[in-house]
């Protein structure tokens, strides 16, 4: 009799196993971004325009 | 179940759709707004947006049945589900994508490829494969659902067909992206309601999981042969437990796996949602509702397909069969629809069946738009010398929708046998073409035009000549036999090879062949923001 966890074989429960683990990995990783990563570098791309323009406003 | 009360819900369902396409409808003023909601979509509307048409009414009845054949094994593609097709998807593809989007000011996928690359004629062929096995793919989206739709209420199919195409053509067609978008977060409701009520109803009936996969790893052979389910052959080491490696069930579960799990990534109307995104905050904050969504749609389904096996056995219920070329052979679709009409009150049956609707329109929504998009901006628009505004862009892409809705109903309403397979191949065919130009655009800066162009028709080419010739599915459909008559070969699918290759040639042509001065100058716009 094979061992069994679960009652699923050991290929198939790495992969029932691996589903749930992938999802708290999504759900830790928005978690992050939302908590504890704040700010990011940018919002929105900018174009190279854009940046000149800034850094003239800026002197 | 009362068939007024039935028609009722349908059209209160469809009245819901409909003004949520008239509020997409006033919310679009420019092309940005047709083809992308105006880039302002936050984490929970791109999550479920990005879900509901990821996870059609195939994926839930098609693969719950196909896991009432072989098994749990195919939790594997629940697996890759989640962490290909969300954390992958979206923190290695999604957030470069809408950077380079904005920066190239592209709406599509076509688009990108055209504007990175410097190539209208690219923007168009690929605009051209997009619509055209989009269409076909619609088809088959619908093809199912009519079909089920006429065994539960037999409603003629011809008149299951003509209403969910039009409902879902009239809210596509004047709303754009924004009416995709809000339905798809009701659809995504429906959808989640419908499939947990299922899984737990299941998983209480046989006394929690643990019990309820201990029962079925308990079924031998002789007791799924007493119930007729094909189970008995083809999963020779139980329903719980791996197929032998290189077996014919095993063949079967790994083409599966990869050419859904992998393919996820080269889906147009899927690249579509990151280009949505009002920021990258929210695209990376869509990862965790999107992975949540996808676990209680595919996890939840793959997993309750071999215990309808037990429920079967227990409840001597025979396994459904259907009649082909006059034979009756074991119909693995409608497994799940047989265990809820048997065992479940029939007030579920109608949530069920709207989950299923809902699946099956949102899906087909972003596909038309996708398509739609693809006719008339990146081949039709294209083509024009002139400048086109933004309003005679949309009006285009309205008429190329409406042309796509009325050639997706003749095909749904003569559908030819290579239609059903579509489902099947259209993933493979998408991530052989599009993937591997697709991902070196993103990440590699030496990639060029000629690159691409020799990587997406090389794979293109490749994956339509497996199709054809080899592939155990379709090759029996169109040259009567697969040139290759080994299981362990014909069984594979093409993205096995077809995607090294796409990638192989996008490298090696991109290495022989420098870009211009003008390719230069893009790639340096395109990753000025990465």
């Amino acid at each position: 009799m094979m061992n069994l966890i679960l009652g699923m074989d050991m290929g198939v429960f790495i992969a029932w196993i691996g589903t749930l683990l992938a999802t708290v990995l999504c759900i830790v990783y928005g978690l992050y971004y939302q908590f504890i990563k704040k700010s990011e570098k940018k919002q929105q791309p900018e174009s190279s325009k854009e940046k000149k323009k800034k850094q003239e406003e800026e002197l | 179940m009362d068939i007024w009360f039935f028609i009722i819900t349908m059209a209160l369902f469809a009245g819901v759709f409909i003004f949520l396409g008239y509020l997409g409808y006033r919310k679009t003023k420019t092309a940005e707004d047709y083809f992308v909601a105006g880039r302002t979509m936050g984490a929970v509307l791109i999550a479920f947006s990005y879900g509901a048409t990821f996870i059609s009414a195939v994926a839930l009845i098609g693969f719950s049945g196909i896991a009432s054949v072989y098994g749990h094994s195919i939790l594997w593609l629940a697996f890759l589900n989640v962490f290909v097709g969300i954390f992958i998807a979206f923190v290695f593809y999604g957030l470069r994508t809408r950077k380079m989007g904005l920066s190239l000011k592209a709406m599509t996928l076509p688009e990108l490829l055209g504007n990175r690359f410097n190539s209208v004629k690219l923007q168009q062929v690929s605009g051209l494969i997009i619509g055209v096995f989009m269409v076909a793919y619609t088809s088959a989206v619908f093809l199912a659902i009519a079909s089920l739709f006429q065994v539960t209420f037999g409603i003629p199919y011809w008149i299951c067909v003509v209403v969910f195409t039009l409902i879902v053509g009239v809210y596509i067609i004047f709303g754009g992206l924004y009416a995709v978008m809000y339905t798809h977060a009701v659809q995504a409701i429906v959808m989640l309601v419908g499939m947990i009520i299922l899984t737990v109803g299941i998983y209480a009936m046989l006394g929690g999981i643990g019990p309820a996969h201990e029962a079925a790893a308990a079924l031998t052979p002789e007791m799924l042969q007493s119930i007729g389910s094909p189970a008995a052959t083809q999963a020779p080491n139980g329903l719980t437990s791996m197929p032998p490696f290189l077996s014919m069930p095993f063949m079967m579960i790994l083409t599966l796996i990869f050419g859904v799990g992998i393919g996820v990534l080269a889906q147009p109307q899927l690249i579509t949602r990151y280009l949505t995104a009002k920021d990258d905050k929210a695209l990376r904050r869509a990862v965790p509702y999107g992975g949540i969504f996808i676990l209680l749609m595919t996890f939840t389904a793959f997993s309750i397909g071999p215990l309808c096996n037990v429920l079967m056995y227990q409840n001597n219920i025979m396994y459904p069969v259907k009649e082909t070329a006059g034979a009756m052979v074991a119909n693995p679709d409608a497994v799940v629809p047989t265990i809820i009409n048997q065992l479940f009150p029939s007030w579920f049956i109608l949530i069920f069946l709207f989950a299923i609707l809902a699946a099956a329109m949102s899906t087909a929504a972003a596909l038309f738009h996708t398509a739609g998009a693809a006719i008339g901006r990146d081949v039709y628009e294209k083509s024009s010398k002139k400048q086109v505004s933004p309003e005679k862009s949309i009006f285009i892409t309205r008429i190329a929708t409406f042309v796509i809705v009325i050639a997706t109903l003749i095909i749904t309403l003569n559908p030819l046998d290579v239609v059903a397979y579509m489902t099947a191949f259209f993933f493979g065919l998408m991530a052989c073409t599009f993937l591997a130009p697709y991902t070196l655009m993103l990440y590699w800066k030496k990639t060029n035009r000629f690159g691409v162009w020799v990587g997406m028709l090389g794979g293109f080419i490749f994956t339509m000549a497996w199709y054809i010739l080899i592939y155990f599915k379709t090759a029996p459909k169109i040259i009567g036999a697969p040139l290759i008559g080994d299981y362990v070969i014909n069984m594979l699918d093409p993205i096995f090879i077809g995607l090294p290759l796409s990638f192989l040639l996008t490298i090696l042509f991109s290495i022989l062949r420098k870009q211009d001065k003008e390719e230069e100058t893009l790639m340096k716009k395109s990753f000025e923001n990465i």
